[in-house]
């Protein structure tokens, strides 16, 4: 035998040969569920036939007992489809006018003829009572959705009107299509053309849909904009749906959408759209003139030749008055359309300074048209009235990129019913953003277009800039006008202007990027021609770097390459007044120009300091100076200085003075805070101010000498010597202080 | 506004300070670390004036270090909004002030200024209203009034605001 079951059993084989006849059926139930589900659990067994109802009993040597399974599936199947049937009953109506759309094409024509009348008719039904039968097979046919097949046959055939193409005047395509049909309005059933098609991207031709060319010639005679001389050609059946195949996005026009022209001299100006003519695809833009008036001039008196324009002329808007000084022929003139007067300058038409220009459709581009801030004031300022309304701010919007909308932003509408309400994004759409507001009475969440909506921000929200010019900026909003925000930014406490679109909440402060590779911001760092100085703005591009020369301030651009290392050494310097600066303390500068400023030591290099004031608004707060140019203040990083900078957290790293000031202050907590401060002071570590006995307990690093390199910790302290217990030893040196030691933090 | 509060802190210690002195150098290194810091919750804390109660301490796991929970009393200041403060300017700008509460700093745009208040630039920027009465410059002390309080990262950033009455220039600092 051929097959093989995984489980054989004699008692099966016995049937085997009985299995494969058609007689299977009346075996007895238990082995054949049995034989059932051996059969489910062999899948692998070569099936004769899918289906259980046909049974090739020429192939039953190889057919299984698994026909016994499909017959349950079959019924299992029938019952689905019965199911299906009973839901499709609805769509029957369509699925018959589908299956007689059909039929012209299954059915020779010689069977038609044939069969009679009726025999026809019961035949047709036999075959079409059970649309779904036969779709059964087909893969993925779903309710109601034509399949590739459908759509195939849909297509036109020889019975069917044709296409015939039909040369007209360029330009002029969609008003011979309009002319056309008014005219078969007109005429009524004399009229023996079906359709016109004028396509955007096809100049010159239209399509024109008709049994017979004579058909085609009588419905153009006396069409202005046809050639009717030229040929008439037929579209191939083949090609008669390449016609109609859909390739770009339909531009959307509306008026007063912000446009930017794509030719001329005005190339990549922007523009308003004050008319749209759908028919003639031409549009009446409105633009801030680039009229060279002397030109205009010389040409109206025909002395000068025209020669190739060189060099396009600013926009300007034009005065009307400064024209007619030189002598330029200004018409004034009524627009029928509009009523308004238009100053006609040679054939170009002004109006309130602007120039108001018919342009095809062609040469403007809609998509992504973002207004600057510049642009739209200088469109602005010729408006006597002053601001541009609000709407026409909305609409840079609607051409923008969509999705810019974000649960949680808040937001506030600004067109239709519920203008200036405002309310919290609950769920972006496709098309419709749904907001959720405080407003009682109305239905939550509310759905509303994204174009009517704006974002909302309140003066004093923390906001960061996600895109445009400013992107990667954060800061805080410190006016709101309609759409514009002024925001602070953080670092640079600099005022920009955004678009509310641009910016979203957030409570990260950064000026960008703080980290760009191994280099943080506020590093010292080594550049390659060998100067130093730090890091105060990271770009992506450059770094700006301002150099360690002390007196002028120098700021270098460099590339992230020109950068060498990183310089983390921690030296000692002494002052003007000799007392030992390191990094954190606070020292004042006494001369040069950066004389007044005051701050935290950040790095110290080769003898120059730098120090961070926070008042300094420029290059990041950083000051370049000598460290014999300034003084040690207030001790290092005192309390009364302390309070004021944020970033001090100095205290920590040294370790803690034995004789800590504050319990004074609890005995006399009457005397004020004054004597507390003044206790503070020797608090730090004073590095060669106040008592010595400051530094027993500090950790120390010999510098010179026979211990040099010896870490401990002060243990006593005498006059000239100080008594180190070193983690080994004991050790007593002479140490001068404070030049042998050398603070160290403790760990 | 100023309040006078009980925070917690937890405060290592390493055990060389361990003996008598303990406390004190708990104290002192609490004082050190918070004295002069600001949270975002509770605003700048200005001083300790004194510890309720120091909790039992829990040697942490691979290290020496000894963790104890410090209660303390200490006086805060909090910038709220609506607020009316005095404040000093420190920065005159082309789009507002920059000006100085104890340990806040404020700014002030030319939006939140009267109208009739222009900014001059020169060797000494300032702003003064249009009949000269009225000029801020720095070290000016100005009352006003807080509009808008940011915490961002526990740094606190108010904007303020001189336009309303009784608000503005108060007396030039000599």
């Amino acid at each position: 035998m051929a097959h093989h079951h995984s489980e054989s059993d004699d008692e099966d084989y016995s049937y085997d040969d009985d299995s494969e006849s058609e007689q299977e059926e009346e075996e007895e139930e238990e082995p054949r569920s049995s034989r059932k589900k051996r059969g489910r659990s062999n899948p692998d067994h070569s099936v004769g036939s899918a289906r259980g109802k046909k049974r090739k009993p020429s192939g039953s040597i190889f057919i299984e007992d698994d026909v016994i399974v499909d017959d349950d599936e079959v019924e299992d199947e029938d019952d689905v489809e019965d199911g299906f049937i009973e839901h499709g009953e609805a769509d029957l109506g369509d699925e018959d006018v589908v299956g007689r759309r059909h039929r012209p094409f299954h059915e020779p024509a010689a069977f038609r003829s044939r069969v009679g009348a009726e025999e026809y008719l019961d035949f047709m039904q036999e075959k079409y009572s059970n649309p779904r039968a036969e779709y059964d097979d087909e893969d993925d046919y779903e309710d109601g959705e034509p399949t590739h097949v459908d759509q195939q046959a849909l297509l036109p055939s020889v019975r069917d009107p044709k296409l015939w193409m039909v040369k007209c005047a360029i330009g002029r395509e969609r008003e011979v299509a309009v002319c056309l049909m008014q005219k078969a309005v007109d005429r009524g059933s004399d009229f023996k053309i079906r359709s016109v098609i004028a396509l955007d991207h096809l100049q010159n031709f239209i399509y024109i849909e008709a049994d017979m060319e004579a058909h085609v010639k009588e419905a153009i005679k006396g069409m202005r904009n046809i050639f009717a001389n030229h040929k008439i050609l037929l579209v191939p059946i083949r090609e008669m749906a390449d016609v109609l195949s859909v390739k770009s996005k339909t531009v959307e026009l509306a008026r007063d959408t912000w446009v930017r022209m794509k030719l001329g001299i005005y190339k990549g100006d922007l523009a308003q759209v004050v008319d749209v003519d759908d028919v003639r695809r031409r549009v009446t833009v409105k633009l801030i003139p680039r009229i060279d008036l002397q030109l205009l001039a010389d040409k109206q008196e025909g002395s000068v030749i025209v020669k190739k324009k060189s060099f396009v002329p600013p926009p300007r808007f034009m005065n009307v008055d400064e024209a007619r000084e030189l002598h330029i022929r200004v018409e004034r003139r009524r627009d029928r359309m509009t009523g308004d007067y238009f100053e006609n300058i040679g054939g170009l038409l002004f109006k309130d300074g602007f120039l108001y220009k018919k342009v095809s459709t062609k040469s403007i581009s809609t998509q992504n048209v973002t207004p600057t801030f510049d642009e739209l004031e200088r469109f602005k300022k010729s408006n006597e009235n002053g601001e541009i309304d609000f709407v026409d701010m909305s609409t840079l919007f609607a051409n923008r990129k969509k999705g810019h909308f974000m649960k949680g932003d808040e937001v506030i509408v600004v067109k239709g019913d519920l203008k200036n309400m405002k309310g919290w994004v609950e769920k972006v759409d496709e098309e419709n953003v749904l907001i959720r507001s405080e407003m009682k009475g109305l239905n939550n969440p509310l759905a509303v277009n994204e174009r009517e909506l704006c974002k909302y921000f309140e003066p004093g929200n923390h906001v960061k800039v996600v895109s445009g010019t400013h992107k990667e900026a954060t800061g805080m909003v410190v006016k709101v006008d309609q759409h514009v925000l002024f925001i602070l930014t953080d670092t640079t406490k600099q005022h920009i202007r955004v678009f509310a679109d641009h910016v979203v909440k957030s409570a990260e402060v950064t000026n960008g990027v703080t980290k760009m590779g191994e280099y943080e911001l506020h590093d010292l760092v080594l550049l390659s021609n060998l100067s130093f100085g730090v890091i105060i703005k990271l770009d992506s591009e450059a770094i700006q770097v301002l150099k360690g020369i002390p007196g002028r301030t120098e700021l270098a651009i460099v590339k992230h390459g020109e950068i060498k290392y990183k310089i983390d050494k921690r030296i000692n310097v002494k002052d003007r007044n000799k007392n030992v600066i390191t990094v954190k303390d606070v020292v004042r500068v006494t001369e040069g120009p950066s004389k007044g400023k005051q701050g935290p030591v950040m790095h110290i290099y080769k003898g120059v300091l730098f120090l961070h004031d926070r008042h300094n608004v420029e290059h990041a707060g950083f000051v370049c100076v000598k460290c014999s140019s300034c003084v040690l203040s207030g001790g290092s990083y005192s309390g009364a200085d302390r309070i004021v900078d944020s970033f001090s957290r100095l205290g920590n790293s040294k370790s803690p003075a034995p004789v800590p000031p504050s319990p004074r202050r609890f005995q006399r907590a009457d005397s004020g805070y004054n004597s507390g401060a003044g206790g503070r002071h020797w608090s730090g570590r004073g590095g060669g101010r106040g008592g010595h006995d400051l530094l027993v307990g500090a950790y120390v690093k010999v510098r010179l000498g026979p211990f040099k390199g010896y870490r401990g910790r002060i243990v006593e302290v005498k006059e000239k010597t100080v008594r180190l217990e070193h983690e080994a030893k004991i050790v007593t040196g002479k140490l001068n202080l404070p030049l042998h030691t050398h603070l160290v933090a403790a760990c | 506004m100023f309040f006078h509060i009980v925070l917690e802190r937890n405060m290592q210690l390493h055990p060389r300070f361990f003996g008598q002195n303990l406390r004190e150098n708990l104290v002192s290194n609490l004082v050190k670390d918070v004295e002069g810091t600001n949270s975002g919750r509770h605003g700048f804390v200005l001083a300790v004036t004194g510890i309720e109660s120091i909790g039992k301490g829990l040697i942490r796991d691979g290290t020496c270090f000894v963790t104890f929970p410090v209660k303390y009393r200490c006086v805060v200041s909090k910038p709220f909004k609506g607020e009316v403060l005095e404040a000093v300017v420190t920065k005159v700008m082309q789009h507002g002030f920059f000006a100085e509460a104890g340990p806040l700093q404020l700014f002030v745009s030319n939006h939140e200024m009267e109208d009739c208040m222009e900014y001059q630039a020169g060797d000494m920027p300032n702003y003064t209203s249009s009949d000269g009465s009225v000029r801020i410059q720095k070290e000016c002390e100005v009352l006003l009034k807080i509009t808008a309080v940011s915490v961002v990262a526990s740094e606190i950033f108010c904007l303020g605001s001189i336009k309303g009455e009784f608000l503005g220039l108060l007396n030039v600092r000599a």
